[in-house]
């Protein structure tokens, strides 16, 4: 067990360090001269030099990547090019925005997958299950931005339940959580199709083995078998399942941020990116690789939680 | 009490059990024996109101006097556990693996009996000495995975003694596990059911488990109960020629005859095979693979017969046997 996990835990630094080299690489291989898109094309050469000289691009590039590595582990991102602030300071301003909208995504999505998927499997060949896999189809299909626009369009402006868009901050909790309800909901309704489809077919499979008929005949009634026996031991593709969308939300979060205009990271990096701002756009992808791997990491932890098998192996 | 009167199960124009009449009184053992496809679990899932949904029951079946024809899946699932409990053939799938033994066995007695934790904990542990679980307070934390097949069994059989049934059905109790292993789970289900006067339905095609566990047995074939009687009776001169066959398919040291070369004989076997469920003759289920099959065998459906004192069987060449 201590084993698996520094095993789990180098291999989870090393990814990390992998991750901050390949960022790294491609945003200073990456043609185009901060230094011009801020002075613009009349400035002049002295201009760009000095720019260039104290952001340190003329510094050789190893020693460039170690002193960033060496700054974003003690939280210093460098500054940002176009709003002229810490980098870390842009994106402990945004970051509540994404978190909030991501976790909030995400237990969208399970809530909704789990209840669909094993009504799905508890009515197998029957109306119900028929109705999951058509929704759940149709939710796969639809693209989220057309599916914002849509959920706008109903119930921001037609029948004015809930704001458009914007985000009036969490001091005023219900209205914070009202002006989520679209934005959750773009951002989940798809991720929840695929994982309604996963959780039915695991559950069916576990459907099938002799424990769930034990239980059966233990007297307990459908509802406690499903929850109880069936949706433990349907989880481990569900979890592995989950894992890959929290990335997918989380990197989803950029078109859902710029239809609600939430002020969010997935905004900051779209407008780092037009603007060019290096430090911006590296720390930002250094930092959604980071949630992605370390969600991965939790995930690989999860399983040893669920199967008490996993853990005799690990 | 348990009360089947011509119960049968049909899917569609298939018959998976015809017409089978049996009566199980508290502390009877009772042995069902016969090759797989012969009806004895769809009759176990019968008693236990488990039958697959795409199956069409008719006859009947009476709980104390209760007949279970109306009987929603709420009302069996009040009576299983309490009333009757049943164990399977794969100790090692059968348990859910990612819950402990312990919780396991203590769900029934908290959800269904109402006890506390600290009850459910007590009764769980003297259960386990009941069925023969060394150290049950280790035991109860242990994870399926982490205890033999034997082990296992045993905690299905306190799982279904949890809440005190009055039947015990054991679908094929030994079948995955080590002979000697298999003996003491045998000797362990007749000392409970005595202990208890909880009557025990012990269905195996084991012959020689069913004859050390059960009183009386029943024969099956294609979904016909074909012989009925006491167990030693019926082992010592079997009636139908279908349990005729079945026991001489069984292997023994001694009882085969060496040839000329030393060499002993192969083992007698039926010929043919199990016909599927919609294959079956009409008449005589057995028709077909039978050593002394009349004309009229597959065609018509022979009468119940008595070769001898509480015995009974469905043969038409017994029948003209009684009556010349």
């Amino acid at each position: 067990m201590a084993y698996f996990l520094f095993r789990r835990t180098l291999g989870f630094v090393l990814t990390l360090l992998a991750v901050s080299v390949v960022v790294f690489a491609v945003m200073n291989i990456l043609p185009g001269d901060p230094a011009l898109t801020i002075l613009g094309l009349d400035a002049t050469e002295d201009a760009l030099a000095a720019l260039r000289e104290q952001f340190g691009l003329n510094d050789p590039l190893l020693s460039r990547y170690f002193s960033w590595v060496g700054n974003a582990l003690t939280g210093d991102f460098g500054t940002s090019h176009s709003f002229r602030v810490p980098v870390s300071e842009l994106i402990a301003e945004r970051l509540p925005m994404t978190i909030s909208l991501a976790v909030a995504g995400m237990i969208f999505t399970v809530i909704l997958a789990l209840i669909m998927g094993i009504g799905a499997a508890a009515n197998h060949r029957k109306a119900g299950d028929w109705g999951v896999m058509f929704l759940s189809q149709l939710g796969i299909a639809v693209p989220a931005f057309w599916l914002s626009m849509l959920l706008v369009l109903l119930f921001a402006v037609k029948l004015r339940w809930l704001p458009p868009g914007g985000f009036p901050g969490w001091s005023d909790p219900v209205a914070a959580m009202r002006a989520l309800i679209l934005p959750t909901v773009a951002l989940g309704l798809v991720q929840s199709s695929v994982l309604a489809r996963v959780t039915r077919s695991s559950a069916l499979e576990v459907m099938r083995q002799d424990f769930v008929r034990t239980a059966r005949a233990t007297g307990f009634s459908r509802q406690r078998v499903l929850w109880r026996h069936v949706l433990p031991n349907a989880l481990v593709p569900i979890v592995t399942i989950v894992g890959m969308q929290f990335a997918a939300l989380v990197t989803g979060t950029i078109v859902i941020e710029n239809v609600f205009y939430l002020p969010g990271l997935g905004r900051l990096i779209f407008q780092s990116i037009a603007n060019r701002d290096l430090p911006t756009v590296q720390a930002l992808v250094m930092l959604f690789a980071a949630i992605v791997v370390t969600a991965n990491f939790i995930v690989d932890l999860l399983y040893v939680v669920i199967d008490p098998r996993l853990k005799a192996r690990a | 009490m348990f009360d089947l009167t011509n119960l049968s199960v049909h899917f569609g124009p298939a018959t998976a059990l015809r017409e089978a009449s049996l009566t199980i009184r508290p502390g009877d053992r009772l042995g069902i024996v016969g090759e797989s496809g012969s009806g004895k679990s769809m009759l176990a899932l019968c008693l236990m109101g488990m039958a697959p949904e795409a199956a069409t029951l008719s006859g009947t079946l009476t709980i104390d006097g209760r007949d279970m024809a109306e009987a929603t899946e709420r009302d069996w699932q009040a009576l299983r556990a309490r009333r009757v409990a049943m164990i399977f053939q794969e100790p090692m799938a059968a348990l859910n693996p990612l819950s402990r033994v312990g919780d396991t066995v203590m769900d029934p007695l908290r959800l269904h009996l109402g006890l506390s934790k600290q009850a459910a904990r007590a009764r769980a542990l003297d259960l386990f000495a009941e069925v023969g679980i060394p150290d049950p307070a280790a035991r109860l934390r242990q994870f399926p995975h982490e205890l033999s097949g034997g082990q296992r069994q045993r905690v299905l059989i306190a799982l279904a003694l949890a809440c005190d049934p009055d039947l015990l059905i054991a679908d094929e109790p030994t079948t995955a596990l080590d002979a000697n292993v298999a003996l003491r789970i045998t000797d362990l289900l007749v000392r409970l059911s005595a202990e208890r006067n909880m009557a025990l339905l012990f269905i195996s095609h084991d012959l020689a488990a069913v004859a050390r566990a059960t009183s009386d047995i029943a024969v099956m074939y294609g979904g016909d109960i074909v012989e009925r009687g006491p167990t030693r009776a019926v082992l010592d001169s079997p009636a139908h020629p279908y349990t005729r066959g079945l026991l001489g398919a069984r292997p023994s040291a001694t009882s085969l005859p060496r040839d000329a070369n030393g060499k002993r004989a192969r083992l007698p076997t039926i010929p043919g095979t199990v016909p599927g469920m919609a294959e079956l003759p009409k008449g005589c289920r057995f028709a077909g693979r039978c050593p002394v099959e009349l004309p009229h065998c597959a065609s018509e459906r022979p009468a119940l017969t008595k070769p001898g004192p509480d015995r009974s069987a469905i043969c038409h060449v017994l029948s003209q046997e009684v009556s010349a």
